[in-house]
């Protein structure tokens, strides 16, 4: 089982940032790498259980179902059911921590999943880096932007 | 009587190897924290030793004693009570926890406690125990860490 861990500090509040992340469908308006993105079968995106399917920018379709979503915790649990990064049992979880101090968010996103031996490092980086730090990347800019 | 919670948290711009050794040691506070004038380790035991109490007195001459009830290096966390309080806070159970930010290598600490108090003091000692203990200890780690 690999584990990927990627944290970071946006300055915003936790409720402003939630705002943004907590629509499952929503990923095509603040990630990068995401171009287009559906809910399943007409499902509202808050729904536990529904699914999105979502294209990113390089083409790949991916399927992922939420598990576990908390406006109590800050916190979004979903799996992999498709996608073609060659990865199984993939769960990853999102959630962020108001930081008193200066009225911020602690942002962690992390992920354990199953690969091929050999591409463990490759999707580490792919997952830690290009996925979950390019989206804290992205969040970061346009808070910046929304304060200005 | 009903519990009060309290949580302050807050980044501090050192990697977690570098706050952690500080704050895993539960004798440390008397040489960083602002209001501790002296500590002590009871019955020889060491700073690390799950079930060590620390008697301390604080500046304005209060006098406690906690002990050490979780120590994780794993998770980075520290929990500890108070056995005997000039300052009435009863059944108090505090939480350090570390968290890593991988961006930019910094280290997030979330300090919490939850306790209770004498009836209408609950105002005053949670805000006592928030900024005069826990931001205040944000405020003076930061300094006792940085190069002067």
């Amino acid at each position: 089982m690999i584990r990927v861990y990627t944290s970071s500090v946006i300055d915003a509040p936790a409720d402003a940032v939630w705002q943004q992340v907590r629509d499952f469908n929503g990923l095509p308006a603040w990630h990068p790498a995401i171009a287009e993105s559906r809910i399943e079968a007409g499902a509202p995106s808050d729904r536990v259980g529904c699914v999105r399917n979502f294209r990113t920018r390089d083409g790949g379709v991916i399927r992922e179902q939420l598990l576990t979503l908390s406006d109590f915790e800050y916190e979004c649990t979903y799996s992999i059911l498709e996608s073609p990064m060659g990865v199984d049992n993939y769960i990853a979880t999102l959630k962020l921590t108001p930081i008193t101090d200066g009225n911020r968010t602690f942002a962690e996103w992390s992920a354990e999943f199953d690969c091929a031996p050999g591409r463990e490092r490759e999707l580490t980086q792919l997952i830690g880096q290009d996925i979950f730090q390019g989206g804290f990347t992205a969040l970061k800019q346009r808070f910046l932007k929304a304060a200005a | 009587m009903s519990l009060q919670r309290v949580t302050r948290s807050t980044v501090i711009d050192h990697p977690i190897e570098r706050v952690w050794p500080v704050l895993r040691d539960f004798n440390s506070h008397v040489h960083w924290h602002p209001v501790v004038a002296e500590s002590h380790i009871e019955d020889g035991l060491l700073p690390d030793q799950v079930g060590c109490i620390r008697n301390f007195r604080l500046k304005d001459g209060a006098h406690l004693r906690e002990q050490l009830l979780t120590l994780s290096d794993r998770d980075w966390i520290s929990t500890y009570c108070i056995l005997d309080s000039t300052i009435p806070l009863y059944r108090y159970v505090a939480t350090v926890r570390l968290k890593r930010v991988t961006d930019g290598d910094r280290t997030f600490w979330h300090w919490e406690s939850t306790f209770a108090t004498p009836a209408g003091r609950e105002r005053e000692l949670t805000e006592q125990v928030g900024r005069n203990v826990y931001q205040a200890g944000f405020e003076a780690l930061r300094l006792h860490l940085a190069p002067v």
